[in-house]
């Protein structure tokens, strides 16, 4: 073996041991954060699979990303830990070892080409500057001055002349590489892999929709024994207020991100000009772990209309306020609608950031947005947002016959939701109950018993709320028997479903398109088909949270309408804006979500937009101007089986 | 007045207009407020929160209003409160006594803050929308509301007894955490049973009354209904078309002494 031949492992072996020193110094700080329970065997066995197949899924939307990420990434660590293995006498000795290490190189060298026309010479607006502007050089630099010292030993020593230049370029763009470990653009590599492992959420790797928030112990909140002025006791404190108080593979998660901007592209506070860009959000979250730490390197988008903030923090600094590091202006945009954790190739968690900082806000300091003070203290008092009577939640089926469930109890309980208020959901559920008579299916509602389910109080932060109306909601079911709850509002069947689980209440909850679908399916409303193109436009909370995007769509092309998909639709579908307690905290932005969504449902060409949520449906149907028809799927389905021949006939006989 | 008034709150056991159920008065929470604007923030301990009765479970919801402190004098269910809150404000002394004009859902007349302040020999202003420290040490300026918007300033000499107009600055939004760290100070109030009233008094929530259209509503044709709807809303007042300059002063002048805006 020649002596740059050895001088590569060696080189190679050097950067490790620096790097195992900069990824040390980055879990010194990780260990400010709350302790977290991680199954590690499980976590690390499962490794290869949520990395290879997990993430390989969402960044494999960007084919382009996928090959690049598996060069670049593939090749430098297969290049790095082969040559590591060349300091066994017999693998050094041996060209053909030498000539795959050369290939791992290529290969490598190749990613780094790319990476570099990814940025280079025009820079895509989602991808940030700064040192990742510097990264292809260094991969290209270390890539190719590593390949051509393997090749030339794999030739037995026949380029001497390149291959010592060819080690001193390796060097500078191995030490360039890993001096990036510890703030820079290669932070990502190692905090990935360990958050892949320890993610605080690892069903979402075994197929399960995991979307629901973990509930908060308020108890945490009362001090025991006597109590102490300006004295603050750990582990006491509501929500985060600082980068300590998040669980530590939540901090590590935040280091997991590589900017590359899906989130922001997919954010509809970010398009409608709001402060919010998730990116930019995840990048302060991480920033401000360092001690004395300012936000003056990020090098991506900004927040759109930022506000000002003083863009300083640390581990024990506050995260929130105009003289730390995020304005709550850029909390309170968010939408909840989870586009940027369905976009995120490193399955960061942004929502329960949002969500675990408003807790606090509201929680500990009260800081709600202003309009949301007194729909929060109606709900205290109320349990309802708006301060009216529980029993005219009813009152949009006067004319209408509306069994309340009674101690026989009814295979179907009805829950009616915050929609029922609203004299244009009252339309939808009009026609829903309807449906429900002609199909002949035997359900009831609670009539006054039912409070509201708590979606807006834990969506703005005010857990304490939620908690009392989860724990009043369950105790009120318990004491009826039905077998399936049915739902028109996608934000009550996920908290009913998937957030009453950790207070006891397990329910088999149906949304009324699942179940319009079955009986139709079954034969029990006939149709007359409904020639008309439509678009449907997936609300968060159903198709996003809780992965049911194909009944409506069953639904809708059993109608015989012509369906025409929107540009987002699915999972990767866009927020109506009305999500996440949004309308309330009501945050200025160039241009409303709505408009923008509706803008998309009428670029189909589409006349009727179809709907499945009370939310959206009050959203969309608020936006002026010449555009689609919004109807929810339970009034089309109305029409379809008024206009069939059998209900025409039954109709005369009656 | 430079130094921090010592200020008390009195709350009221309130209940909520549609649900019934036990919540804090919105106007008392107001008067927090606004004894928050005149200690300025970081001085929350002055002000202290005063309840006598036997207590309900949403009293405490007033700590996670910006009350440091509370103080409950407990009595019987039909025990006068009266005496109790004299004593206590006899031995408190503060500078500031706060009330809401009136409570919500009890037996809340309004005249219990009028009734206290004769006890104490203390001036009563009524109806303060603003707060604010007077010209003088030991006095305070306070913003009154009038009808129909009107607002006046006037400056009174400390300790006095305000009553707080709902038209005040909203209260600060509920935090639950200063709710379960508030402390509430529990003492027996004076026994003082009240003469039983002479009929059985029926409680209920209240329900909005659906509104009377005017006379002509019964009979009388869809457009003589408009008319008459239409004209109650209508201010009254005279319609001068073109008027001389002097004339519509005059006109101007009359119409608010009329409304106790001018004195002269």
């Amino acid at each position: 073996m020649s002596a740059p031949g050895l001088g590569l492992p060696l080189l190679v072996l050097a950067l490790t041991v620096l790097a195992g020193v900069m990824v040390s110094r980055r879990i010194a700080l990780w260990r400010v954060g709350r302790p977290a329970r991680v199954d590690w065997t499980r976590g690390l066995l499962a490794l290869p699979k949520r990395y290879l197949v997990d993430v390989h899924h969402v960044v494999g939307r960007d084919p382009y990303a996928a090959r690049m990420h598996a060069l670049a990434a593939g090749g430098l660590l297969a290049g790095s830990g082969l040559a590591l293995l060349a300091l066994v006498p017999v693998l050094g000795a041996s060209r053909l070892f030498w000539l795959l290490i050369a290939l791992a190189f290529g290969m490598a060298l190749a990613g780094g080409f790319m990476v570099g026309r990814r940025r280079l010479p025009v820079r895509p607006a989602r991808l940030s500057g700064g040192r990742f502007q510097r990264l292809p050089f260094l991969l290209a630099a270390y890539a190719a001055g590593a390949l051509l010292v393997a090749l030339d030993a794999a030739l037995g020593g026949h380029l001497t002349a390149l291959s010592w230049p060819g080690l001193v370029l390796a060097a500078a763009g191995g030490l360039g590489l890993v001096l990036q470990l510890d703030t820079g653009p290669m932070r990502h590599a190692f905090a990935g892999a360990l958050h892949l492992v320890a993610h605080p959420r690892p069903a979402r790797f075994e197929g399960v929709r995991e979307t629901a928030l973990a509930p908060l112990d308020l108890d945490a909140a009362r001090l025991p024994g006597v109590r102490l002025p300006g004295v603050r006791l750990p582990g006491v404190r509501l929500g985060i207020a600082e980068p300590a108080d998040f669980a530590w593979n939540r901090l590590v998660g935040f280091d997991a991100c590589i900017q590359c901007g899906r989130c922001e592209v997919a954010c509809p506070a970010f398009a409608a000009g709001q402060p919010l860009n998730p990116k930019r959000l995840i990048q302060d979250l991480a920033s401000a772990l360092q001690p004395g730490a300012t936000n003056a390197t990020y090098a991506g988008s900004p927040y759109p209309h930022a506000r000002e903030v003083a863009g300083i923090g640390g581990p024990d600094l506050p995260l929130v306020g105009t003289g730390a590091m995020i304005h709550p202006d850029t909390l309170w945009s968010c939408t909840t609608c989870r586009a940027c954790v369905e976009e995120c190739p490193m399955m960061i968690e942004h929502v329960d950031a949002i969500v675990g900082m408003r807790r606090f806000q509201t929680l500990e300091l009260g800081a709600v947005p202003e309009k949301a003070a007194a729909p929060l203290s109606e709900l205290r008092y109320a349990d309802e947002p708006q301060g009216r009577a529980l029993s005219a939640r009813t009152d949009f089926a006067a004319g209408l016959e509306l069994p309340r469930i009674g101690p026989r109890g009814a295979e179907i309980l009805l829950w009616l939701g915050e929609g029922a208020y609203d004299l244009r959901h009252g339309r939808t559920l009009r026609a829903l109950v309807a449906l429900l008579h002609r199909a002949g299916v035997d359900f009831a509602v609670l009539g006054d018993e039912e409070r509201d389910c708590g979606d807006l109080a834990r969506r703005l932060g005010d857990e304490a709320t939620f908690q009392r109306l989860a724990r009043a909601n369950i105790s009120t079911l318990a004491r009826h028997s039905f077998r399936r709850i049915l739902t028109a509002d996608p934000h009550a069947l996920h908290v009913l479903r998937n957030e009453y689980r950790a207070f006891g209440g397990v329910f088999e909850v149906i949304h009324h398109t699942a179940l319009l679908d079955e009986l139709v399916a079954a034969g029990r409303l006939p149709l007359a088909p409904l020639a008309r193109a439509v678009t449907y436009h997936d609300p968060c909370y159903l198709g996003r949270y809780n992965g049911e995007i194909d009944a409506p769509r069953r639904l809708i092309d059993r109608l015989g309408l012509a369906r025409v998909e929107m540009e987002r639709a699915g999972r990767r579908s866009m927020c109506c804006g009305g999500g996440g307690g949004a309308p309330l905290s009501d945050i200025e932005g160039e241009r409303r979500i709505p408009d923008i969504r509706m803008a998309q449902a009428a670029a189909t060409g589409a006349g009727t937009l179809a709907v499945a949520c009370p939310q959206c449906t009050a959203m969309l149907e608020g936006v002026t101007g010449a555009r689609p028809e919004v109807r929810d799927i339970a009034e089309l389905v109305l029409e379809a089986v008024e206009a069939a021949p059998s209900a025409r006939h039954a109709e005369l006989a009656s | 007045m430079s130094e921090v008034p010592h200020i008390v709150v009195l709350l009221s056991a309130g209940r909520h207009p549609v649900s019934g159920r036990h919540c804090p008065v919105p106007v008392e929470l107001q008067a927090i407020g606004l004894g928050h604007m005149l200690c300025g923030t970081g001085a929350a301990d002055a002000i202290t929160g005063l309840h006598a009765g036997p207590g309900t479970p949403a009293l405490a919801d007033a700590l996670g209003h910006g009350l440091a402190r509370l103080v409950h004098l407990e009595t019987g269910g039909e025990d006068d409160p009266l005496p109790s809150l004299i004593a206590a404000l006899r031995e408190e002394a503060p500078a500031l006594i706060l009330a809401g004009r009136a409570g919500q859902g009890g037996e809340d007349t309004g005249t219990l803050p009028y009734a206290l302040a004769r006890a104490l020999s203390l001036p009563i202003v009524a109806d303060a929308v603003a707060l604010k420290s007077g010209p003088l040490p030991g006095t305070l300026q306070v913003e009154q509301a009038l009808p129909r918007g009107a607002r006046r300033r006037l400056v009174v000499r400390l300790p006095a007894v305000i009553t707080v107009h709902p038209a005040a600055p909203a209260p600060r939004p509920f935090a639950f955490a200063a709710r379960t760290r508030g402390e509430v100070e529990q003492r027996p109030g004076v026994p003082s049973p009240r003469n039983a009233p002479a009929q059985a008094i029926e409680e209920r929530p209240y329900r909005p009354r659906p509104r009377l259209i005017a006379k002509s509503a019964a009979g009388a044709s869809a457009a003589e209904r408009l008319k008459a709807a239409t004209e109650a809303a209508s201010g009254g007042g005279r319609l001068l078309v073109d008027p001389a300059p002097e004339e519509a002063a005059r006109e101007i002048l009359a119409h608010l002494r009329g409304l106790g805006v001018l004195r002269r």
